[in-house]
């Protein structure tokens, strides 16, 4: 699958990036950011508390590593349903491989790794359907959400999995500098993220792919291989994501994933990741993610009525998403 | 490239069917009705009973299927069960196979997926001449009197269950402090009809303050999220947490132990096991079960005592068609009782399978 390493390292001398400067292109999502946070800490004196900012930070933990994964895939103008699957599948393995209620496995951190492999087995499973089978990603990847959910629900055999790690359970309940390990690991996800965007082939190859996979193309660059890569770099941080939601229920639901899809792209364009791909990025997805958490922890905090929230939510979110594009306007009229 | 990907793609493909086509081996055994009789008159050893729930990944209805069986052993047969993985379309599909075969003798004990899946169902089943008892959804405005092979409807007062973990709750606390209330999927008739409850019970202890009241949507992940905002919200003065079932109970659970408070009463409803669990070790307060094993055997006993005669359709009251079934308040003193549930034979006589009535649905 790394085959063509070798004719593309000659290129690879020049300039590693072009320079941008801080443009309002990229500057919307984070105003947005703080406008939110203002105005909730102007309407709600519990909004404002040390409490509440852990308490925001460590809920936005799972969804942050979800939309990492997912971030790669928008960036190569994909899009990626698999999450709910996978993370079930995941969240389902982990708990069965730990130490738990249902049998005596107690392998700690290699299963988690184990976890970790099967969910980027299947996000893999992804990439060769695209790939191969000329399959668009919206399609393979909600057959391999089903084939997930298959997975977990034979594992899961009618009894909820417990778990019993020490370990595991301590990752959500155990705290460093005021905030729990959890996330902490979202925020290592994040860095090594960035990084493998920033600096990696595969990271400036999907970005490639997203802008223009023709031109990609013809300069002789493969990039099938590339295409599988980012889905199953996006299944490990899925699964990744499972195995936090374990260690936060402590125990392994099936439906671990439910509805994270939606949220992480959701967050991934409130950030500024066009689904055009090509533009965007893992730290304009996570500045989204602190958005939506903001905002959803707000309006419980300022006492929106249940009722009312939902669609409160929906309106700020598209009121969000249009002023993060104004300065793009033009751009994204091509967008159907 | 294109070449070389051609087995590959065969492989995946071929894999994939082979999967697809393993979620779906479903056994489809059961005894075949004999000779065709009258309505109300089968032999005994030719009626074919029919469990059908959503799936068996929910403990609750897993439990249900095995109440099922549990009865048809009793009368010397075996059930056949049914599971549609909440799929709407796949449950008209199921009985409309079922329709298609014997039906003469056929008893089926339903679970519909939505209120609106109820109706072709019921239409189906009094065409066919099977017996048809239905649990937990039908439209208000469908009557079971109108038909005469839809033998029963049975489900369970949500206001009732709610009121009764807003007491368990109240009483835990000491009678008065402030709770917090997690709702479930807020357009359901479940999650209204048990927030009315909690209402009543707040209105009978009005010492009890109802600091916040949030939806959760049933979800346990979605639960944990809400409750440890409306923990940094309310601090202290959180004494107990009302949740619309226990899977929102328990996501409330884990959101107390990572915010390190173990002074938190919470309550929840559907006696799901680590609910059950929970309660035996101190963590939680009290559930509601609606008895899973006994509803998956009532629905077959019923259609089993109309369809060998015992019962008539006539004689069954207009109150016992469509009814409120007793449900249980399970605390630490009863709980054990609850953890390995078992069917009691004796609710299954034919003179006794409405024994647990609280009344007609209104």
């Amino acid at each position: 699958m790394t085959s063509p390493v070798e004719d593309v390292e000659v290129v690879a001398a020049r300039r590693p990036q072009p320079r941008r400067g801080v443009s309002l292109r990229d500057a919307g999502p984070p105003i947005a950011l703080v406008v939110i946070f203002l105005v909730f800490s102007a309407l709600s004196s519990d909004f404002r508390t040390i409490g509440n900012v852990q308490n925001i930070m460590d809920t936005a933990a799972v969804l942050a590593v979800v939309t990492c994964g997912i971030t790669f895939v928008l960036m190569m103008g994909s899009i990626d349903l698999s999450a709910p699957g996978i993370m079930g599948a995941s969240a389902i393995a982990v708990a069965l491989l730990v130490a738990n209620n249902r049998n005596d496995n107690d392998l700690g951190l290699i299963g988690i790794l184990v976890a970790v492999l099967l969910a980027a087995a299947l996000g893999c499973l992804s990439g060769l359907a695209l790939v191969l089978l000329k399959v668009p990603s919206f399609m393979t990847t909600l057959g391999v959400s089903a084939v997930g959910l298959g997975v977990a629900t034979l594992m899961f055999a009618g009894v909820q999995p417990n778990i019993s790690d020490a370990m595991l359970k301590g990752w959500a309940v155990e705290r460093f500098l005021g905030f729990a390990y959890l996330t902490w690991i979202a925020v290592g996800c994040v860095l090594l993220g960035y990084l493998v965007q920033r600096y990696s082939r595969l990271g400036r190859y999907a970005f490639a792919i997203g802008g223009a996979e023709e031109v990609l193309a013809l300069s002789g660059v493969k990039v099938a291989p590339y295409k599988v890569a980012v889905f199953t770099l996006a299944g490990a941080f899925y699964g990744l994501a499972g195995v936090m939601v374990t260690s936060q229920l402590s125990a392994g639901l099936v439906q671990a994933g439910k509805g994270y899809d939606f949220a992480a792209i959701t967050a991934a364009v409130v950030g500024g990741t066009l689904l055009t791909g090509g533009r965007g990025g893992i730290l304009h997805s996570a500045v989204g993610v602190l958005l939506i958490t903001a905002l959803t922890n707000g309006l419980v905090q300022v006492g929106v009525s249940p009722y009312w929230q939902g669609g409160v939510q929906g309106l700020i979110v598209v009121a969000a998403v249009a002023a993060a594009v104004v300065p793009q306007r033009r751009r994204n009229q091509v967008t159907k | 490239m294109k070449l070389t990907s051609r087995p590959a793609a065969a492989l995946v493909g071929l894999s994939l069917a082979a999967m697809a086509l393993a979620g779906c081996s479903e056994e489809a055994g059961g005894g075949g009705g004999g000779d065709a009789s009258a309505s109300g008159a089968c032999d005994p050893a030719d009626v074919k009973l029919v469990g059908q729930v959503r799936n068996e990944s929910n403990p609750y209805e897993a439990s249900w299927l095995d109440g099922g069986d549990a009865f048809a052993e009793q009368v010397g047969l075996t059930q056949e069960r049914l599971t549609y993985d909440a799929d709407s379309t796949k449950q008209q599909e199921q009985v409309s196979q079922l329709l298609a075969g014997d039906t003469d003798c056929l008893v089926m004990n339903i679970l519909p997926n939505g209120d609106s899946d109820t109706p072709p169902i019921v239409e189906g089943a009094q065409d066919a001449g099977a017996y048809l008892v239905t649990q937990w959804n039908k439209p208000a405005d469908l009557n079971v009197t109108d038909y005469d092979h839809w033998v029963s409807h049975i489900t369970y007062n949500g206001v009732e269950s709610g009121k009764q973990i807003g007491d368990a709750l109240a009483e835990a606390i000491g009678g008065s402090g402030g709770i917090i209330a997690l709702q479930g999927i807020l357009d359901t008739g479940a999650a209204k009809d048990r927030f009315a409850g909690l209402e009543e019970s707040l209105a009978a202890n009005p010492d009890v303050e109802l600091l916040d009241d949030q939806t959760a949507n049933f979800s346990r992940d979605e639960a944990l999220a809400v409750t440890k905002t409306l923990l940094t919200k309310h601090g202290d003065d959180v004494k107990g947490i009302w949740a619309a079932n226990d899977d929102m109970a328990l996501g409330a659970l884990a959101a107390l132990e990572q915010a390190g408070r173990d002074d938190v009463a919470v309550v929840g409803i559907d006696a799901v096991p680590d609910a059950l669990t929970a309660i035996q070790d101190g963590t939680m307060t009290a559930t509601v079960s609606s008895d899973g094993p006994w509803q998956g055997g009532i629905g077959l006993a019923i259609g089993y005592c109309v369809a060998t005669g015992e019962l008539s359709v006539d004689d069954i009251g207009d109150e016992d068609r469509a009814w409120f079934a007793e449900q249980f308040l399970i605390n630490s003193d009863n709980v054990a009782d609850f953890s390995a549930p078992e069917t009691d034979e004796a609710d299954f006589e034919c003179d006794n399978v409405f024994s647990r009535s609280q009344g007609a649905i209104s």
